[in-house]
């Protein structure tokens, strides 16, 4: 049998492959966990608190319980002996302070939208109605909101804490001997430009929210859910609720986006699971989107004060960054870590010969925050090219040439930042070459000019962001360097089956981005099979008995990587075999596009047919295992740095403060690319994502700690009808940390982005006095920044927006 | 939030001052009001209102803290908690009284808070909900007043 050695002639790395998932995802042919059902299944109802922060002084339950088809009603008390505390597996600090999670409320609730009781009922229908009937009685403690006030601890989250402040965690370039003290370089510079800017809390916006079901009536208790972990989800349900492993399967079958929001234990997936257990029956819940809203975590929420140093001729000497991240009530998963992870960006593209780093991660009576989209490195990255451009403003000098200025350039490549990392390859140049040509720079310089001595109501500004992040979380040893509870390596296993098809197993979590397609082309490529006769399996901790799953732009870094180690442990084992077969030495043998060949002959055997024969292990040389498969273990030695420059064009109309997007230009130099068509749909999308923080989506609370942006009518996530067509391109300088060159992308224009778009604003009104403009910039915002800096109101404090006119 | 409402009812100013004093006569006017207890200036009571799919029966008490009969002015508040927990709510109403040819104007200010779920889900809809109910209240306090 010969399947493979004359089938392709063309490479499927780099082609434009449509994803093999979408056929099933698009005609309904889909398994999110929703969609599950299970023979005497029950349904689960949360009782969530109202209020933000209170005693619960009485509890009544007897109504529900009384209530048509109700089995059953859990309270935090009920639950306290078993529930355990959820898990944060960052403690960031060695004396971080945590409170206890309970999953159900006990005596007390931290945040609007608290779980207080859960509803355990035959029908989702009854459920509700039964919620419904549950009352509480809370007596109010006072709230905490304001990021600036937890710091000064005057109301207390947790008065057990003592304070408002969990941790404390520092980067000092001069102790930690990559640069100087950055004091000294603020005292010695030109110029020191101070801001404080704000990154408001988003909510990540999944499309499917999140769903678990449970059943435990078999031999172990088997969950499926929406979730971007399942591998770590069981590690640590088995941790937290003390049910081994072995006895937990976990599946995320079809899940519909995450972008860090499914990267959680969540209260909701023990609470089924306790439910699962006391019933001993299949339970399931499924959130509405008002409970996502409210109850699944939220991203970003910092308050980042920073002083940058530099000389008269742009130079910049010194960055020294303070920040307040708001943690919410309690520490999530990985929340205290996300800060963190951002203290390495904010040195971006640049050569900074000074920088400290201090984040002050605070309690405040919210829902807690954690990964979302970037997560760490979009603050960062905001921050510091927000101060370039303010830089650039104060002497007067081009944005793109104060970076042009202070970037690494190109022959400099091994780089050792100053936060410690060693960039391994870039081409800030080429990137920003190829996107002013795309953009047309000196035609909107030129227009903008006009514009503004013609004093046109409609403003043009020109917004600038370059950027580089840190993709393939992440080498073992530099988490276990900073404290984080696990390890940075992914599993794969390569399987070559006795027709010559090849089934891969991943220990990735996909939810949406396609590497079922992706996979499937490097597979192809490496072991020369059809791309159609690769079947990639994932998302279940029964199939994928190990793994690390999806987030932080590690899936093609590392999994892909992890991929290709262990086909090629296939290929040097068939290679073995295909010796034995053809009676030559292994020396002579030749793989190449599916095919063991005898050097110099026309002899040779496809891979299907050394599959075959491992298969039957009739004749198979000695200390041969039958069976033509393998798996790696893979472990990044370095990150990988993607990196872009990011370009627009902002329309901003002075008499209504309405801002429009008129053009929108990207290149991204992410290595190697699989397939361009996956990457496009992760620029476009991670751009959406990343505007909308800068102009739309913004989680407020109201001073009664109310989440009241809790529906889509509140909390503006935009549609396609918001946004222009993306003029997006690449560059490709292949990573040389992995041998396939790549570097990632899923999180490249959400970082780049928002930025840049703050940057456009800025630019159009900065000679009208504005200096700054806080997100997201909304009509009402910008209309205030232009009257106040237009009646002087901020000459006292520039750099200080407080205009929030369109919330109440 | 503040809401403000305006109406004119055909009686005489010093009529409809009385009338709205009455608040044993005045309250089963609001849709959803039970009146509990009177006691000179302080009252107790439940209101049940529904903003879209919330329902709410809130129980509370109020007091005049300012009955000016010479300048036909009242101020009355009043908070109540949810039967339920689903939060609080406390409003500031403010009665201004102005003749009006042989009828009475009616100025009523409501600064009102409003806590929980109502604020989260309901507060697109709290103006046209209290619209509504003020045109049916003023609807049965006509009924109530002498011509």
């Amino acid at each position: 049998m010969s399947v493979t050695s004359d089938s392709e002639t063309t490479a499927e790395i780099g082609r434009r492959r449509l994803r093999k998932e979408d056929a099933r995802l698009i005609t309904g042919r889909n398994h999110y966990t929703d969609s599950m059902s299970r023979v005497g299944m029950l349904t689960l109802g949360m009782v969530r608190s109202p209020v933000a922060h209170a005693k619960i002084t009485r509890l009544d339950v007897s109504a529900a319980k009384a209530s048509p088809g109700v089995v059953d009603v859990l309270t935090g008390p009920d639950l306290a002996d078993s529930q355990g505390s959820l898990p944060n597996a960052w403690p960031v600090t060695p004396d971080q302070k945590a409170p206890a999670h309970p999953a159900v409320a006990i005596d007390e609730v931290v945040f609007a939208g608290e779980i207080v009781a859960v509803v355990i009922a035959r029908t989702a229908a009854q459920a509700r109605d039964a919620i419904e009937l549950v009352d509480v009685d809370y007596d109010d403690l006072p709230v905490v909101v304001d990021l600036e006030a937890a710091e000064r601890d005057e109301e207390l989250v947790h008065p057990d804490l003592g304070t408002n402040t969990s941790s404390v965690w520092v980067f000092d370039s001069a102790s930690a001997g990559t640069g100087g003290d950055v004091q000294q370089a603020i005292a010695d510079s030109d110029v020191v430009i101070e801001r404080t800017l704000y990154q408001q809390r988003l909510i990540p916006s999944f499309m499917e929210p999140r769903s678990i079901l449970v059943d435990p009536t078999g031999d172990r208790i088997e969950m499926w859910s929406a979730t971007q972990i399942p591998h770590i989800l069981r590690t640590m349900l088995s941790m937290t609720l003390g049910i081994p492993e072995g006895k937990l399967r976990v599946t995320a079958p079809d899940v519909g986006g995450g972008f860090g929001g499914k990267l959680e234990v969540t209260p909701e997936e023990v609470i089924t699971v306790l439910a699962a257990q006391r019933t001993g029956k299949p339970c399931k819940y499924t959130e509405t989107r008002s409970e996502s809203l409210m109850g699944a975590h939220h991203g970003r929420a910092q308050v980042q004060r920073l002083k940058l140093s530099a000389n008269k001729d742009g130079t910049v000497t010194g960055l020294d960054v303070r920040l307040l991240a708001d943690m919410g009530a309690y520490l999530g998963l990985v929340g205290p870590g996300i800060p963190v992870l951002g203290a390495f960006m904010y040195n971006a593209i640049y050569k900074f010969p000074a920088y400290r780093f201090e984040s002050k991660a605070l309690f405040t009576d919210k829902v807690w925050t954690d990964a979302y989209r970037g997560a760490g490195r979009p603050e960062a990255t905001f921050a510091i090219e927000r101060m370039m451009d303010e830089l650039a403003a104060e002497l007067g000098m081009d944005p793109l040439e104060v970076r042009r200025k202070n970037w690494i350039k190109h022959d400099e490549f091994p780089f050792s930042t100053i936060s410690g990392l060693e960039y391994d390859s870039g081409n800030y140049e080429a990137a920003t070459d190829k996107a002013l040509e795309l953009f047309g720079y000196e035609e909107l310089r030129a227009e903008q000019q006009r514009r503004r001595e013609s004093n046109d109501p409609v403003q043009l500004g020109i917004g600038v962001s370059t950027y580089t992040e840190m993709c393939g979380l992440a080498p073992s040893r530099v988490l276990g360097s900073l404290d984080y509870g696990a390890g940075g390596w992914e599993y794969a296993q390569v399987r070559v089956l006795p027709t010559g098809h090849v089934e891969v197993v991943t220990g990735i979590s996909p939810h949406g981005q396609g590497h079922e397609t992706g996979f499937s082309q490097i597979v192809a490529d490496r072991l020369g099979v059809p791309f159609d006769n690769v079947e990639i399996l994932h998302g279940d901790t029964q199939v994928a008995q190990r793994g690390l799953d999806t987030y932080g732009s590690r899936s093609l870094t590392v999994g892909g990587m992890a991929v290709v180690a262990a086909a090629d442990k296939v290929i040097a084992k068939a290679k073995v075999i295909a010796a034995h077969m053809l009676e030559a030495s292994e020396d002579d043998i030749e793989f190449e596009s599916g095919r063991f060949g005898v050097r110099g002959t026309d002899q040779g055997v496809a891979l299907g047919d050394v599959a075959l024969a491992a298969f039957a292990a009739h004749d198979l040389p000695d200390g041969i295992e039958a069976s033509l498969d393998s798996d790696a273990t893979f472990d990044p030695e370095n990150f990988s740095f993607p990196h872009g420059s990011h370009l627009c064009a902002m329309e901003v109309d002075t008499e209504t403060g309405q801002v429009t997007l008129r053009k929108y230009v990207c290149v991204d130099d992410i290595g190697t690319i699989i397939n361009p068509l996956l990457v496009e749909g992760q620029v476009q999308g991670g751009l959406a994502q990343g505007i909308a923080q800068a102009l739309f989506e913004e989680a407020v609370y109201d001073d009664a700690g109310t989440l009241v942006s809790g529906s889509f009518v509140d909390y503006l996530v935009p549609s396609a009808a918001d946004l222009p067509s993306f003029i997006t391109d690449t560059t490709t300088t292949p990573a040389t940390s992995n041998v396939l060159g790549v570097k990632g992308v899923g999180e490249a224009g959400t970082i780049a982005s928002t930025p840049a778009i703050v940057n456009g604003v800025l630019d159009a009104i900065r000679h009208l006095g504005v200096k700054d403009v806080r997100m997201p910039c909304s009509p009402s915002t910008v209309w205030a920044a232009i009257h106040d800096a237009g009646s002087g109101a901020t000459a006292e404090a520039p750099n200080v927006q407080t205009a929030r006119g369109d919330q109440s | 939030m503040e809401l403000h409402h305006n109406f004119t009812v055909p009686s005489s100013v010093d009529d409809t001052w009385a009338t709205f004093n009455d608040l044993e006569l005045v309250a089963p006017c609001f849709p959803g009001a039970t009146l509990t207890g009177v006691d000179g200036d302080e009252f107790t009571g439940t209101v049940k209102v529904k903003l879209g799919p919330i329902s709410m029966v809130y129980s509370g008490s109020g007091k005049f803290t300012e009955r000016d009969e010479g300048a036909h002015r009242a101020v009355i508040e009043a908070s109540g908690k949810d039967k339920r927990g689903n939060g609080n709510a406390g409003a500031t109403v403010t009665v201004q009284l102005a003749p009006d040819g042989d009828g009475t104007t009616v100025d009523v200010l409501t600064d009102m808070n409003v806590g929980g779920k109502p604020a989260q889900f309901g507060r697109g809809i709290i103006q046209s909900v209290s619209n509504k109910l003020m045109g049916k209240f003023v609807d049965c306090v006509k009924t109530k007043l002498p011509t």
